[in-house]
Formats: structure tokens, sequence, C-alpha cells
């Protein structure tokens, strides 16, 4: 077993564990976008950056690949951190800003402005659609290509692909592929809006209608239901 | 002495290598070393030896004098070059022509050919040896010195200074553990840029566990500008080779890659050939030598990434893999390449390894400083004069290596940054010059040392466009995979161009420092971590540069052609479409071009005589070849406009009530008061003297500006509606207070700068001493003035100049002397004007200063005089002049002319008039921005805010006052927001056809011989011809059209 500090609580994690694993298995919530329990830690969304090591010394690294190491001081929300997340998610938004996923990480980590111009290229190069099909599809139809700005995912040579089953795994997997509706604030790149506070729905429907279809998270029906306040138009 | 079998022994190896030594001590003959690295090749070094290999066969002195082909020995700037031992003689920039003096001359006659002897840039000093040579002195060239005695493709030279020595020893005597202890002891760290301690990674990757390890020499050397591993493995493989065998030794491992970039053909051969000749001596391969030590190197060759200089990226290649970094931990001392222990280091440091066997880790201990042993190999380049591959012990100043070795800034440019570590790294200014070069000071002062690039940058260098061509670098080499930096650097590249298009706003600079920031925090690897660097440290260092680039939309350098567009324009102080108005008459519209210098400029024909051109200073056809004669276009199309009746102006409509006031109608006032009339303003020029004009009435001689063309521009302005009153000083016939009660609500003070300043010298209030001021306003104004027949002038300026050729033209006068303090070269005066004078009998005196006036009855009989010379720089960056002691000697003179300089002077003002004066300068006190003083209402501007300036300088004055009046009555903010540089319209341009390019040369303005001219009346300048004229235009060479507006209006998109 290894034993290291996790927001201060004295953890053990199991020989080949990562920071993240341990940290879900101790119910602490970190957030991820490009990691899927099925699939390889890639790395790349940077989402679930940690703070590890001790001041001065302090970094920044992606728990989903870090190995617990034994003495490893590691904390999970850190000015530092959630200043990078923020930036993250901001620099998600600009390049895929239909998709709830990211929309949804942004009302959840105050993200509220978007500063650069927006490039609807719906994908933010997370590799779950790569790591999807090579790993639990077995296709290995899909990479990625080039490097830098100019990268981005095809098939060889962009060819039609003789491995392509069509089983839509890819899409199934992509979070940007998960479209954010055309309710609140639709017209907008940041739409701050399920996450945040009040519900629209009812200005809009005559009857009760959950927008996102999670029956009653936000919590309007059920207080309409009772009887309390109408909610108020964003 | 060549052997086809393997070595069996150390001994046999041993005999060998003392066997080469012996051989190279013995060497009686004459040795040319030829430098033949790549930047040797490129420069022709192949021809070079061509031509010495065929002189000698003439002379049949093949079998007497040896031609040797080294690799690179770091003086780049001086290839080809040649050692000629035993002497030691070294020749720069040899030409394949100087083959057959070199043999017949320097080998066989013992004689020195000057010509190709090093020239020290700033003292012109020659040096026959290195240690004489500037770039060498400082250096200490205990890696790459080696360079200069080898040939690296023969094995057995190596052998000769020694090679393969170090091996020996640690085979025989060292043990692994006794290796790293004394690599540790050494302080060596990791000299590719992260500078992890050797000793340190060696041990980890001993103690790591497995049988199978790898050690790899990382020879991707991606940064843009450095080439100091590519030197010394085309120079000197085996050096970096032995230290590999080394390695492998102490850390166990077996296998060994030599990693280069592809773009090193000549390294990858020389390498290639070394381990080839190693492999035939049995020196690498199985039971090396006998004693039971496995180890064989093999290259691997990158293909065009960056990111693969990263440890794990190019183990990632090396395995086949695209070149993507990974998390760290496991480190490759760990778990590297293919799964095992893995030692990566930097050619440099391999480098270094057999040196510290050798010589003892005490020995490299004592160089440097307390944090950062022994040596740096640095690749200087950039603006300066001795380009090249410097090395330097760690804690040598920035200042040493860059003036002292490197021999300072070409073309008298003064320094501006240098930029080390590539584009990890930062930018450092001048104050930081003194900042002793070590892995830590660098750190802190915000860049890293990186690799060893060091590029220096002069003031003609935009920092935001260095940031911006980073930022471009690395956001092609990213690798791609986190989005903190395949995205950040692409939005801070973005953020920056917009920047440097002269199109961001003040919050944009506080969210690329807020990325720069995330992007440093977030991101996987080292490339990603210091991606931010080039950007934070300009806007460290650099912060008003970029704050100029977004606010004023300026670019002090003039390099972002977005901002600058044409540098005519740009550096206009009135913003005149000098490049329109020239593409105009290119196509011979000359009509048209009148128009387009009348909407900018109110006294035109004045301009077209006497502006002091800041546009033909930065003239981009001058930076090739010669500038456009701007002035003398401009003045071409107005006399052209105005003989055929055109130059007629329209009356302004009153259409405002308010009443402005302006005191002073020298072009400052002339101008403020045509624009506020064109705003509809009624306004009334108040001047002192008996005409208008200001100093180009009374102080520019005829011969320069006639005054008919003066009364022209001046007439267009009156009928424009300016109304101007002669004969009105404000403070005798009228005071500020007045103007306020006749119901004035603005009033623009532009009473210019024309007090002259006294000499300080005994006897200079004596008769017949004379201001050249008052001198000329005398001559002007029709006055009297009475001068003896050998008059000397005191001053070095255009007054100086003025005041002297117009004396020359009076008939009393015989002689007229000029008496300057400083050179030639310091004199403030146009050239022009300058060659004029003594094209007419006008005699200068340089380094003269007077120190008594001789008079006799109370008249001026003669000046004293001292000799001076010119010592160090002072505060205006000009030669102080110091006197010669015991130099005295006198000028005899009637007349004594002074001519120093002015100053503003308003003895017109009281106290109560509510305005602030400069202590020292006299000049009105006002806010820069909104020229108001510091009284409600009353503005300034012109030579009585700035001092003594030029004519366009006062018509911009003049503008902006008119600008800043109409907001403050139209109760609006004072401040004017600015964009960037841009003409009106774009015209197609006239091509010059190639021969035509081919002969272009700047029309010479016609001139008045000197036998004509008699009187101050005649004009000096004839102007162009129609022909010349528009010949002259088609040399444009169209900047404006170089922008992306520009190539859009005439359908040249890119």
């Amino acid at each position: 077993m290894i034993e290291l500090i996790l927001n201060g609580l004295e953890v053990k994690a199991e020989q080949g564990w990562t920071v993240l694993e341990t940290a879900k298995f101790y119910g602490l919530e970190i957030p991820t976008l490009c990691y899927n329990d099925g699939l390889s830690p890639f790395g790349g969304c940077r989402l679930c950056l940690v703070e590890i090591g001790e001041e001065p010394r302090t970094k920044l690294v992606s728990s989903c690949t870090y190995p617990a190491e034994e003495g490893l001081v590691v904390r999970t929300d850190t000015r530092r951190v959630i200043q990078a997340r923020r930036m993250m998610i901001e620099l998600m938004l600009s390049v895929a800003p239909n998709s709830k996923q990211i929309q949804d990480l942004a009302s959840q980590f105050g993200v509220k402005r978007l500063r650069f111009t927006v490039r609807n290229e719906e994908c933010i190069l997370c590799g779950l659609c790569v790591r999807m099909c090579s790993e639990q599809m077995n296709g290995k139809a899909i990479g990625f290509q080039k490097r830098g700005y100019k990268r981005k995912i095809s098939t060889p040579f962009d060819m039609r692909s003789e491995e392509c089953r069509l089983c839509g795994a890819c899409m199934y997997i992509c979070p940007a592929c998960q479209l954010r509706c055309q309710g609140p604030q639709a017209e907008t790149s940041v739409c701050n809006a399920c996450l945040t506070m009040d519900p629209t729905c009812l200005d809009v429907y005559d009857e009760l209608q959950c927008w996102m279809y999670d029956a009653g998270r936000c919590g309007t029906c059920v207080r309409e239901v009772a009887g309390s306040e109408e909610g108020k138009k964003v | 002495m060549n052997r086809t079998e393997k070595l069996q022994t150390v001994k046999e190896l041993r005999d060998i290598i003392q066997e080469q030594v012996r051989l190279r001590r013995s060497e009686k003959r004459p040795v040319l070393t030829v430098s033949s690295g790549t930047c040797g090749q490129a420069r022709g070094s192949a021809k070079v030896i061509n031509a010495l290999h065929k002189a000698l066969k003439e002379r049949r002195l093949e079998n007497k004098v040896k031609v040797k082909v080294t690799g690179c020995h770091g003086f780049c700037e001086a290839e080809p070059n040649i050692i000629i031992f035993p002497q030691n003689i070294f020749y720069q920039k040899v030409d394949p022509r100087n083959g057959k003096a070199i043999i017949s001359e320097t080998v066989l006659k013992k004689k020195i050919i000057p010509d190709l002897l090093y020239k020290d840039p700033r003292t012109a000093e020659t040096a026959a040896k290195e240690d004489g040579i500037g770039f060498y002195k400082k250096q200490q060239r205990i890696v790459l010195g080696d360079n200069a005695l080898i040939d690296p493709t023969e094995i057995n030279d190596y052998f000769s200074i020694g090679g393969y020595g170090a091996l020996i020893k640690v085979l025989t005597s060292l043990t692994p553990e006794d290796l790293i202890e004394t690599m540790k002891k050494s302080g060596l760290r990791g000299r590719g840029g992260a500078g992890f301690p050797t000793g340190l990674k060696w041990e980890s990757a001993r103690r790591a566990k497995g049988d199978l390890k790898y050690i790899i020499c990382n020879a991707d050397e991606g940064d843009p500008g450095a080439y100091m591993d590519r030197s010394l493995l085309e120079g000197n493989p085996h050096r970096v080779l032995e230290g590999m065998m080394i390695g492998a030794y102490a850390m166990g491992a077996r296998e060994g890659y030599v990693y280069v970039r592809d773009e090193y053909p000549l390294a990858v051969k020389h390498v290639t050939l070394a381990l080839q000749e190693l492999r035939r001596l049995g020196l690498i391969g199985s039971n090396i030598l006998g004693t039971g030590f496995d180890f064989d190197i093999r290259i691997a060759k990158g293909a065009g990434a960056f990111v693969c200089g990263e440890e794990t990226a190019l183990i990632a290649s090396i395995e086949g893999r695209v070149g993507e970094p990974r998390q760290r931990p496991p480190f490759p001392t760990v778990k590297g390449l293919w799964g095992k222990p893995t030692c990566i280091n930097n050619v440099e440091t391999w480098g270094n390894v057999p040196l510290i066997v050798d010589k003892g880790a005490d020995w490299f201990a004592s160089i440097g400083t307390d944090g950062s042993k022994g040596t740096k190999i640095f690749s200087l380049v950039g603006k300066i004069n001795n380009t090249g591959l410097v090395e330097v012990p760690m804690g040598i100043t920035l200042r040493e290596i860059i003036f002292d070795i490197g021999g300072g800034i070409p073309q008298d440019k003064s320094f501006k940054a240098v930029q080390t570590g590539g584009p990890s790294g930062g930018c450092l200014p001048k104050e930081m010059l003194d900042l002793p070069i070590d892995y830590q000071s660098l750190v802190q002062a915000g860049s890293i040392m990186g690799s060893g690039g060091m590029i220096v940058m002069d003031e003609k260098t935009c920092m935001v466009d260095v940031a911006k061509y980073f930022l471009n670098f690395l956001r092609d080499e990213s690798c791609g995979k986190c989005i903190s930096c395949r995205e950040g650097t692409q939005r801070m590249w973005e953020i920056v161009k917009s920047v440097t298009d002269g199109k961001a706003a003040k919050e944009d600079l506080a969210v690329l420092e807020e990325l720069a920031g995330a992007v440093k925090d977030a991101s996987l690897c080292g490339l990603g971590q210091t991606a931010a660097n080039p950007v934070l440290s300009t806007l460290k260092y650099f912060r008003s540069e970029y704050e100029k680039h977004v606010i004023e939309k300026r670019c002090p350098a003039m390099v972002c052609k977005e901002i600058v567009s044409s540098p005519c324009q740009y550096i206009c102080p009135i913003g005149q479409e000098a490049s329109t108005y020239i593409a105009l008459v290119a196509q011979k519209k000359f009509e048209e071009a009148y128009h387009v210098i009348r909407k900018d400029n109110p006294l035109p024909s004045v301009c077209g005589r006497v502006c002091s051109r800041a546009c033909e200073t930065v003239c981009r056809a001058g930076e090739i070849g010669e500038p456009i004669s701007i002035r003398g276009l401009k003045r071409f199309v107005m006399d052209w406009a105005k003989a055929r009746g055109l130059d007629t102006p329209v009356k302004f409509p009153v259409t405002k009530a308010d009443k402005v006031a302006i005191v002073g109608a020298g072009p400052a006032g002339l101008t403020a008061g045509y624009y506020l009339a064109r705003k509809g303003y009624p306004v009334k020029v108040f001047e002192a003297l008996p005409v208008p004009g200001g100093m180009l009435a009374v102080t520019i001689p005829s011969h320069r500006l006639p005054k008919n063309i003066l009364s022209e521009d001046i007439d267009y302005l009156i009928k424009s509606g300016v109304s101007i009153k002669t004969h009105m000083a404000l403070g005798k016939d009228f005071t500020l207070d007045d103007l306020h009660s006749q119901g004035y609500k603005a009033v623009f003070l532009a009473t210019g700068a024309h007090k002259p300043i006294e000499i300080g010298v005994p006897g200079e209030e004596a008769e017949g001493v004379l201001q050249a001021l008052e001198y000329l306003k005398d001559v002007h104004l029709g006055r009297p003035v009475e001068l003896g027949a050998e008059i000397a002038i005191i001053g070095g300026g255009n007054s100086a100049v003025d005041a002297a050729r117009v004396a020359l033209r009076n008939k009393n006068v015989k002689k007229v002397t000029i008496l300057y303090r400083r050179s030639k070269k310091e004199m403030p005066a146009y050239p022009e004007e300058v060659e004029a004078a003594l094209e007419e009998g006008v005699k200068i005196e340089f380094l003269v200063a007077p120190t008594r006036v001789r008079t006799q009855d109370g008249k001026v009989r003669g000046v004293q005089c001292q000799r001076m010379r010119l010592g160090e720089k002072d505060e205006s960056g000009r030669a102080k002049p110091v006197p010669v002691e015991g130099s005295d000697f006198l000028v005899p003179i009637d007349t004594l002319v002074l001519a120093l300089s002015e100053r503003a002077y308003t003895p017109y003002l009281k106290d109560s008039d509510g305005l602030s004066l400069h202590p020292r300068w006299g000049t009105i006190i006002v806010d820069p921005a909104t020229m108001t003083t510091t009284r409600p209402g009353v503005f300034a501007g012109g030579d009585v805010v700035t001092g003594p300036s030029s004519v366009v300088d006062a018509i911009a004055a003049g503008k902006a006052a008119a600008d800043a009046i109409e907001n403050y009555l139209e109760g609006r903010p004072l401040v004017r927001s600015r964009q960037p540089t841009r003409p009106s319209m774009y015209v197609k341009p006239v091509e010059l056809k190639e021969d035509e390019l081919q002969q272009a040369k700047r029309s010479k303005m016609p001139h008045l011989p000197p036998s004509k001219r008699k009187t101050m009346h005649e004009e000096i300048e004839l102007g162009f011809t129609k022909d010349v004229a528009v010949w002259e235009a088609r040399r444009c060479l169209r900047c404006e059209l170089e922008t992306e507006d520009g190539k859009k209006a005439i359908g040249r998109e890119t």
C-alpha cells in the first residue's frame, strides 16, 4: 500500500493506482473530460489537474496519469488549480461551444465569459474516440493527424476506412457530440444555463416540461407543484 | 598507421594513441587548417580548399605542406577561415583567389597578408593570431577548441590529440561508482537546457533495476539559431562518442543511440563515419578491448519535430511512435526506451565527459560559478558583429560576451535586448547586461540558459514582433496533446498578432497575461510549460512597447507592417501620404497628387523647400539603395499645380460662434488658424513682427525659401479665412486677460523659440558681436546691417550655416569662417547645407571652441580659440568636446556671429497669467496629450513648448491644437483615439522594368551653380523637370501595398 496525503487526508492507495483513481476511491470529486474508466488515461484535457508537492516547489499535474507515490502531497482545489481549470474550459468553449458537456463544465466552474474568437471545430482533441475505437472496439480506424494547431482526428490519409465497422462508439463517447439545447441563451457562446440557478422552462412551455430530461434535478417542477416562487426569466 | 583488425587489448589502443601523438608532435611541415563545417561550406570553403591544393600542386609542394579540413572553429562571421601552423596565423574571409598568395607569401616567405587578418569592428586594429583576436580572447574553448586540430573523418587525428585516453583510464582504473562520484564532484549539469546534475542522473540510471539499459545522445537541437551541437558532432564526433562510452560503462548500459535531427546531414555523415571506424577497430561492439565491456551505438534520425528534443517524446520517436511527450514519473532513468532504464544527455554534456575523466573533477569544478561549473557553448547570433559559437566559463557577463567577444552591434546601432534559451527562454534588456551567466541567475532574471542560443537585438527590433515569432514557432511545433499548449499557444499568438496588427484593445494584454500563466501551469511537458516565456519576459521588460502598439497604434522600431504601412507616412508628424502622391506622380496624375498633398498640409510649398524630411531617413528604398527624393517630388507637384492656377483656396464659412485667438503667426499658429477656420470657427492670429511666417519669414534665408513662395502659401491661408494681425505683440499691445475680456473663448500660444543662447565667454557684449537670429531677422526685414570683411561664426547648426551663407552674399564680406567645437560627423546642420556652404567658399574649422573675444576700443578685433578633441559621449549621445591644453590661437575678425541655439522666451507672461514654465528651458508646460496649459482655455504648442524643432513638427502641433480646441469648445473629452497608419487610397503600382531597377539611383536635385549665386534672392534648388520627377516617383517601393488592406486593394492577396 502506498500512503499519500490528499487534501490533508492521509489515504492509502494500491500499487499502480493513479492519483485520480485514489481520489475517486475516497469519494473526492475531480472533474475530467478525456478520462474514461474503461480506456487508457490520456492526460490531454487538463481538467483533472491537481497541485502536488509543498511550497515553494509545487506544480500542477494531471491526476489521471500521475501515479500515486509514497508521501505525495496532493491538493485538488487550490487557487492555481481553479484558475488553470477555468482557462482550460474557456479554451474548450472557444472551439466547441455547441457541446452540452463543456457548457455544463462552464456553468459548474464559474466560467462566465469567453474572451477568444469562437472557432466552431466541434472537437477538443480529447482522444476519447481514438482510444474507444482502438481499445474497446478493436477497430483502430481513426487516429490523430499532424501536430500543434493543425492537429485533427481522421482516418489514415483522410481516406474511407475499411477498418471502420460503423459501430458509432466514437460518437457515443464524444463529449462534443452531445449537443447543447436550443434553450436559454442559445445564440451566445457561454450559456451558463442548466447548472446555474433559475429555470426558464416554464416561460416557454405551458405545461411543466423538463428541458434537460433529467427529471426534476433543477427543481422547477417540484417547486412549481409545491406552489413555490415562479421561475424567473433569465 | 591503419589497422584492419579489431584491437584486442587496451595496450594495443594505448600504443596506437601514443604513436599518433608522437606523429603529430613530430610534424614539421606547415599545416593549413581550413574550417569547413556546414557554415564554412556554405561560405565556399570547398573552393578555397581546391584553390590551396591547386596552388600547392603548381609548386610541387603537395607533400611538403599539409592541408587539413576540419570542422567549425566557431568564428562563423569570419568563414572561410584558415589557421596556418606552426605560426598559428589566423586568416579570415579567405577567397579562393587568395590561395596562391597564401602559399607563396605566408607559407614560403613567412610573410603575413594584412588584408586577410581579422580587423576589430570598432577599433580597426588587426590581429594575426587567435590570442589577439577579440572574438577568442575571453573564451575558454575546452570542448570546441579541438575542432581546429582534427579532421573529423579521421580517427587517427582524434588519437593524435590523446583521444580515447579517457576511455582507457576508465576501463583500467575506475569503477562505475568512482566514475559517478567523479561526475557528481565535477558539478557538470545537463547542457541541453534543464541543467539537471549529470552525476545524479547517471546514479539514478545505474541504480535502476534491470540488466538492459540504454543511453541516448540528444542531438535534436531544435532551437532556432542554435547550432552548437551540430558543430561539435560535425567537427569532433569522437569526443561525444567517447563520452557516451564512458557513460555506458558507468551506468551499465549496453546500447546507445545518437538521436540526431534529419536537418544535419553533415553531422549524420561524420557520426556514421566515426561509428564505422569504431566498429572496425572493435572499440564498440562486444567485449571491447577484451575487458568484457559490451556497448554498441546506433544512429536514429529525427524527422522535423522540435518537440522530439523533449526526453519522452524523443524516446517515443526512436520506438517508432508519434513524438508525443508523456507524464513523468516514471522518469526515463527508471522506465525509458522500450520500457528500460535510459539516460538521455545532450551532445555538449557528453562532450565534457572525457575531459572531466582526463583532467579530473577538481579541474572542471575550478571553472565557472558555485552553482554552474564548467563552460557553456553559446551560439551568438543576430545583430552582432562577430557572429559565431562562443565557449565561455560560466559566470562571465552578458556584456563581455556581446561587446568584448561579439564586438558589439553593427552599424553603430544601440543594443536593445538579448534573447537566451530559444523559444523557451526570454529577452533580457540592457539593464541586465552585467548579469553573470549561470543557470540560476538567468532563471531569476526571467529567462533560461536553454541549449545556448543567444540572439542579440538592436533598436530596429520590435519586441512584440519577437514574441509573435516565437509563439508562431511554438504553435506549429506543439505536439497537440494537451489543450493548454495546443490551444494556448494558438490563442496567445492570435492576441499578440492583433497587437502587431494594431487591432488590440487594452484588455487584451490582461487576457494575454492570464492565458500565459495558465499555459505555463497546466501544460504537460517542457514545451508548453515554457511556451509563455517569450511573452512573459517581453511583457516584463518591454511593456511600454506593447502599450504603444495597443494604445497609440505605434511600433517604435517600425517593424510591424500592419501598423506602419509606409514608413514615410508613418513618421511624418502631419501624416502626409507621401507614397500615395508619389504613386500618382508615377502615373502622371499630377493634379490628384496635388490634392493628396494639400489635404494634409497647409504650407505645402514651404515644406517642399525646407522640410527636414524625416520620411527620407526611413524610406525603405534607402535601406537597400538610396531614398526617394520625397521633398523634391512634393515641390515639383506644388510648382506644377500653382503654374496651372490649381492652388486656389475656398473661403471657409464661419459656422460657429466661439472666437479663437492665436498668438504667433509661425507655422504652428498659421496651421491652427487654418484648421480652426475649416472647422467653422472665427479665428484671429496676432503676430508681433511686421510680417507673418515666424522663422519661415525672418530666419530661413531666401535662397532656401524664397519669400514669394512663403507669401503664396500664407495668402492661401488668409483667403481660406485666417485673419492675421501683424504688429501686435502679446505683453505689450495686449494681454491674455484682454483676449479673455474681448470674448475669445480659447487661446493658442505659438510664439516659438527664438531667444539666442549666450555663449558665455568674456567680451561677447562688445560691438561687432551679433546673434545669428537677430542678424537674419534684420536682413529679411530690410533693416540696415553692418558687417566687417572677415567674419567668424560660432556654432554648427542650421542657423550657423544659414548666417554664413547669407553673410557671404554681403558685398562687404570677404571671408566667412564657421568655428564648430565638434567634428563634421556631429554637426547638426543639414549635410547638404554644409556641402553647399563649402561650395560657396565658407570655411569651416572643426574641433575649435572660443575662449575669449578680443576687443579694441570696445569693438571686436579677434576671437581667442582653443582646439578640442572628442571625449566620452554626453547626455545628447554625442561625444563631448574636451579642450586640448596649450592649443590657444587667435582668429582675427571684424564681426563675430553667435549661432549656438535658441530657447523659448515668454517675457509677455506674468505670474498672474496662470501658466507654468519649465525652470531650465523656459518652455510653456502643457499636458502633452491634450496641449492644455495650466490656465483653462489656453493651449500652447510648437517651439514654445518643445524648444527649437522643425517646421513640420510645428505644423503638426497646430493641427493637434485645432482638434483639441474644437473638442474643448464642444465640451468633448480632449484625448484623441488612434488608428494604424493607412493611406486614403491605394494607387495601382507602376513597376520599374528589370533593367531600370538596376540603374535606379536617386535623382539629383539640380542646383544653381555657385558662380550665379550673387544675392540671397537666387533660389539654390531649381526643382525637378517632369520626366525626372516621374522617373524618381517610379523608384518608390510602395510599402503601403504590403499590408493586408493594401494587398486586397490591388488584388494581390496571398
